[in-house]
């Protein structure tokens, strides 16, 4: 799995890691946009990147949804069509209602102005331009959530078609309610801009200067929002939905936020391209517009920022500079030879071809894009793989009780699980399972496969619901809240077949852990404000420190993708990440599965120190050795009901527990012996 | 005609319509059941398939406005016609799942579903821009036979659709249930792991679930065109989405439910068109669409699926 790189390509990324280089660019890049106006002296090569402004923002957008939280929006044109309409309705002469004192107060603000043609006397809507722009994000920003709140859970390939069919009914609104839109005759008169009495009118250069700037903010804002816990959230969302929410993350409103956020940069877009266009109609805002915008976003790679700007502009231009001029070239040429097929080809037309092509190819051969939006650390070297010996003693106290920081134990009993039954259909799973963890305690629960193990630690985290019982946490009933609240109250847990988040690099996996201990909001994440920036910084640190824990083992890959660790760093992981959580009670399902037995021994160690800073852990673990030595109770399940509770050395002389685990002959065997 | 006339003409205009969403949903079922895979080329190569009916049709002679046939000639030529155009219909979906679709089979996330939305973008734009933006007439042999039920016309085109289609899906149910492809179709839609463990041959099985699905929405292409007397590149969109609606409807993978929900919808798109107006028609089928997928996910005959995990 590890990623090799030639040379040359890494002799670039070394100079584009510098940051001068990079801000260096970045001026020049302003530069370039500044002055091209007065560069160029062509109005329509303005116009065609103005228009490509508009498509790089709706492409921003769109990478917001599809790219970092991974919800495919196949209806994106919608929110723009709304934007659209918002303030083409509320500043053209389309509505025109009676006028009435009621409106005094708007005219005074200049929202409205009263008019007359030649009846009675009417309200004419003259919402500025630049107040639209954020009344429309905050308007569509609305739509997304109606929308989003009932079908923002259904699972991926039913949300593309949900949105799909979203997409299609908003232009049919539009075309079917003419006395607000005018039908699909569309709305003319829309208002141009003015800003300190200059009307933009119908020339390019002003409207280029809006869209960049447009584009400009949105940039800064995706990256802001990607570089946060709101990104991080977002992106765990999309690689593991079940882990996101086990971690602390509320999946819903998560998903939600990223579907407004999307849906705000339409509206604000839908504002800025309607009063470029001075009219507006249900046919510019469907289907193909969505798919459009969803090429864009592949092509320049899904969830990179950059790539996406570079995506959309190349696409915008295509159409709009680089077919007709192809085209042109093949109609001289085809004058030239005498060839009327050659003359009378226009390639603008295949643009959906195009389209179409681009999405397989992208697909089939460059799924990440012209501009990958992860570059994670290369594996290490054969050498420094297999550099690390055994750790042994656990982790080191005092380092561990820095990074960790973990919360009081408390006195009594942390958890209380009472009368736990879990049915799937016709199998019971769990059948009134009672289990005590004393704070401070380490427990384990031991059974043969199938005896339910693992469905109680779903219910205790409330991935699986329960028919019927109680759990209390701190004295607290836990049963019937969602995953992600159950986290914040402290339980922590790993899953028996790892769950991490496969994309991301052990860093933000750790980071992760830490969200539901953060507080940074979307604004936050935006405007970032000093205690923002305290904030990250002080997460960065722990998550390095909780990572530098586990030495040789994690420190040197923090940088990678953790597809790329080995089984057993993944599990390191995985409890790394638990750790970042500060919970009081950690949950690790067979956390020494598949390692080997050196591995084994240096994890239950760390178990222990974890237990000596006052960890309470609940284990799930068939090695018994490892059960023996870290568990002060064990509780055997089989066929989902306790078979026994006690200390490790009584359960193992247990009759019964003999015979579920071994079976009668190998119990026989065992007193032969 | 009296109102209940209107309705009862809906109600016939409604089955045909239902007839052909059903084929068409049954491509979607098909291929959901088994790979989970939203197939937006479906859309066109129902779209294709009429194009290929009506070649099909103008090569045996038959050209728009020519006088109709009867007996022998008029049965050869239309079960001719469908034959080719499902061939036709069920190699091109075969293709598209072997070039563009079997490289990215066992990818996590949208990669699959994208491309099939490509796919469908290089369909219709290849006929549009080899063929051209105007519909075309569509021939049509049959006999301007029609029969008085009440007060409203039962027409021969809607008798056919209705046979064709009957017979199309008792063929499929039949093929499903008791032959040997297709108990290794339903065992794959179960656990395509564990098939493949039982000595299926799980590339064969996605293979006949595309040919099927796409034989069956090549019929439909043909039906439209010789309900509606035209065809066009843009049908696919439109249809395709309300036989998804459909398939979503009777519960997707099912495919009993397939044909229920297309009967459904055909319903409910010529009555409602009749009760609201036509123009409101996608809306109210793209409601149901979402109120569906939220509240019954499972669709009307579907069970919901174990959480695979």
């Amino acid at each position: 799995m590890s990623a090799t790189i030639p040379a040359p390509v890494g002799r670039l990324r070394a100079v584009w890691d510098r940051p001068a280089v990079r801000h260096g660019l970045l001026a020049l890049l302003t530069a370039a946009v500044l002055l091209f106006p007065f560069v160029e002296g062509d109005d329509a090569d303005i116009d065609s990147l103005a228009n490509a402004a508009a498509y790089v923002a709706l492409a921003l957008g769109l990478n917001i949804v599809v790219g970092f939280a991974g919800l495919l929006d196949l209806g994106y044109a919608a929110f723009f069509a709304i934007g659209a309409y918002v303030y083409g309705v509320l500043s053209s002469f389309q509505v025109l209602p009676a006028w009435s004192p009621f409106w005094q107060p708007f005219a005074a603000l200049h929202l409205v102005e009263k008019i007359n043609q030649g009846g009675g006397d009417l309200v004419h809507f003259t919402l500025s331009f630049w107040l639209a722009l954020p009344l429309a994000a905050v308007v569509t920003a609305g739509c997304g959530v109606l929308f989003g709140a009932p079908t923002l859970r259904l699972r991926g390939d039913y949300l593309a078609i949900v949105t799909l069919g979203f997409g299609e009914i908003v232009p049919i609104v539009a075309r079917n309610t003419p006395y607000l839109t005018n039908g699909a005759a569309g709305l003319n008169g829309v208002q141009a801009p003015h800003l300190f009495g200059y009307n933009f009118t119908v020339q390019a250069t002003p409207y280029y200067y809006v869209g960049m700037a447009l584009v400009a903010l949105l940039i800064f804002t995706s990256i802001r929002l990607r570089d946060s816990r709101i990104g991080r959230a977002w992106m765990a969302v999309r690689e593991d939905e079940t882990a996101a929410s086990a971690m602390g993350i509320d999946r819903t409103r998560a998903k939600l936020l990223a579907f407004a956020i999307g849906a705000a940069f339409a509206g604000a877009v839908g504002v800025f391209y309607v009063a470029k266009l001075q009219t507006a109609t249900p046919d510019m805002f469907g289907f193909p517009v969505s798919v459009m915008i969803l090429v864009m976003v592949v092509l320049g790679g899904m969830g990179s920022v950059w790539g996406v700007v570079l995506g959309a502009a190349l696409l915008s231009l295509l159409q709009s500079w680089f077919l007709p001029d192809l085209s042109e070239w093949l109609h001289t040429l085809g004058a030239a030879i005498g060839n009327d097929w050659l003359q009378q080809i226009d390639l603008a037309r295949s643009i959906e071809l195009i389209f179409g092509i681009l999405l397989v190819l992208m697909m089939l051969f460059r799924r990440e894009g012209l501009i990958p939006a992860a570059r994670h650390a290369p594996s290490l070297d054969f050498a420094a793989q297999h550099v690390q010996g055994v750790q042994r003693g656990g982790f080191d106290g005092e380092l561990a009780a820095t990074a960790l920081a973990l919360p009081e134990p408390g006195r009594g009993n942390l958890l209380e699980v009472r009368g736990i039954t879990v049915r799937f259909g016709g199998l019971t799973a769990l059948n009134g399972v009672d289990l005590v963890v004393p704070a401070g305690g380490v427990v384990a629960v031991i059974g043969p496969n199938g005896s339910g193990k693992s469905t109680l630690f779903n219910v205790i985290t409330g991935l699986v619901p329960a028919d019927s019982g109680s759990i209390r946490f701190a004295g607290a009933e836990i049963l019937g809240l969602p995953p992600h609240r159950i986290l914040a109250k402290g339980l922590a847990r790993t899953f028996q077949n790892i769950r991490l988040f496969a994309n991301l690099t052990v860093l933000d996996n750790v980071l992760i852990g830490q969200h539901a201990r953060l507080s940074t909001g979307a604004f936050g994440a935006v405007l970032r404000p000093p205690r923002t920036r305290a904030e990250e910084a002080r997460a960065l640190a722990r998550a390095r420190s909780i990572i530098a824990l586990f030495g040789n083992r994690l420190a040197p890959r923090a940088a990678q993708a953790v597809s790329y660790l080995s089984y057993a760093n993944r599990r390191r992981v995985e409890i790394a990440r638990a750790l970042a959580s500060q919970p009081k009670l950690l949950l690790l399902d067979e956390p020494t599965a598949g390692m080997n037995p050196a591995e084994t021994l240096e994890l239950a160690e760390q178990i222990r120190s974890l237990h000596a800073l006052g960890l309470t852990i609940l284990l799930i673990e068939h090695k018994l050795d490892v059960v023996t030595q870290l568990a002060d109770t064990v509780i055997v399940l089989d066929h989902g009901e306790k078979l026994a509770e006690g200390r490790p050395d009584q359960v193992r002389r247990n009759e019964e527990v003999l015979r579920a685990y071994l079976g009668r002959a190998a119990r026989e065997a065992l007193d032969a012996a | 005609m009296t109102v209940a006339d209107v309705y009862l003409q809906q109600i016939i205009n409604g089955l045909s319509l239902g007839a052909m969403y059903a084929l068409l949903a049954l491509g979607f079922t098909l291929v959901y059941g088994i790979l989970e895979l939203i197939n937006f080329a479906h859309f066109n190569v129902f779209m294709v398939g009429s194009f290929v009916g009506l070649g099909v049709l103008r090569l045996l002679g038959v050209m728009p406005g020519a006088p109709a046939l009867a007996g022998v000639a008029l049965v050869a030529v239309l079960l001719g016609t469908l034959i080719v155009t499902m061939l036709a219909a069920g190699l091109l979906g075969v293709a598209i799942e072997r070039l563009a679709l079997r490289p990215l089979r066992n990818l996590r996330g949208p990669a699959a579903m994208i491309t099939t939305i490509g796919i469908s973008y290089i369909l219709l734009n290849v006929v549009l821009l080899s063929l051209g933006a105007d519909s075309k007439n569509f021939p049509n042999p049959l006999p301007s036979w029609t029969m008085p039920v009440g007060g409203a016309v039962l027409r021969l085109r809607e008798v056919l659709i209705w046979l064709v289609s009957l017979a199309l899906m008792a063929i499929l149910t039949w093929f499903v249930q008791f032959t040997r492809l297709g108990k290794a179709m339903r065992a794959t839609a179960q656990d395509a792991e564990a098939a493949r463990m039982m000595g299926i041959e799980v590339d064969r099985i996605i293979i006949a679930a595309f040919f099927l699905g796409s034989a069956l929405a090549g019929a439909g292409g043909l039906m439209f065109g010789l309900y509606y007397n035209f065809t066009s590149y843009i049908i696919g969109f439109t249809a395709g989405l309300r036989a998804f609606t459909a398939a979503v409807l009777g519960g997707i993978g099912n495919v009993p439910g397939a044909m229920l929900g297309g009967l459904i919808i055909g319903l409910i798109e010529a009555l409602g068109g009749q009760l609201v107006s036509a123009s409101w028609a996608d809306v109210i089928i793209f409601s149901i669409l979402v109120l569906v997928l939220v509240f019954r996910p499972a669709g009307l005959l579907g069970r919901v699926a174990p959480n695979k995990s």
